[in-house]
């Protein structure tokens, strides 16, 4: 099995960073009306989910490190 | 370049993110789990050990006491015995309560951790198909202005 990364969520953020990249490069040029319904229906639900989603993993690492430390042997 | 050849490059960008994203995503996913299962497996590994200990701990400190009981003009000092005992015990009440923050823990994670998983099977997917069709249509405009400039 391959060694488990230490931050999964800091992978996870990054990954995140990308994809917020990637929209802002559109949001300039895309301004019809498909662009709002995309922005609201789409692109919205998903970023706050992914953050959402990332916070919770992120408390869960936290837990799992902290936990770690205080139980050294 | 004109307009809308700049919003096909664009668009174009954001559905190959989101594909990268899509897989990113449970990738990160995964290896969350996977920490999971380890930090248990090793909390476990860690309690198994202090069980050990404490059950080894007792077995001393029990016989300490039988050899002072057999000896009881000349008491033997059991107060080592029974300090490993405490320290073996509450290393052990430790650990327990960290497997139990790490299971209340896990249990709101998991909750967002499901809708999560439906954002990357589904959401995902029917975002991307509907760029493609905003991508295709962009283009079949382009074909038609091409010919006017």
């Amino acid at each position: 099995m391959p060694p488990v990364p230490a931050r999964p969520d800091r992978d996870g953020d990054q990954h995140l960073r990308l994809l917020e990249d990637a929209w802002e490069r559109v949001v300039p040029s895309w301004r019809d009306g498909m662009a709002r319904r995309f922005g609201t229906h789409q692109w919205t639900p998903l970023r706050d989910e992914s953050r959402s989603y990332l916070e919770a993993l992120r408390a869960m690492m936290d837990v799992l490190d902290a936990a770690e430390r205080d139980t050294e042997c | 370049m004109t307009a809308i050849h700049a919003d096909i490059d664009a668009l174009a960008g954001l559905r190959a993110a989101l594909t990268r994203f899509r897989y990113a995503q449970r990738e990160v996913a995964d290896q969350g789990d996977d920490a999971i299962e380890a930090a248990r497996a090793s909390l476990e590994a860690k309690a198994s050990h202090w069980r050990a200990r404490l059950e080894q701990a007792r077995a001393e400190l029990a016989a300490c006491r039988d050899s002072s009981e057999a000896a009881a003009d000349d008491p033997v000092d059991c107060s080592g015995y029974a300090r490993a005992v405490g320290e073996a015990g509450e290393r052990l009440e430790h650990i327990r309560r960290w497997q139990q923050r790490i299971d209340q823990q896990a249990i709101e994670f998991h909750a967002a951790a499901t809708r999560f998983a439906s954002l990357l099977q589904t959401d995902l997917p029917r975002a991307e198909e509907q760029l493609a069709a905003v991508i295709a249509s962009l283009q079949a405009a382009r074909h038609v202005q091409a010919p006017g400039g």
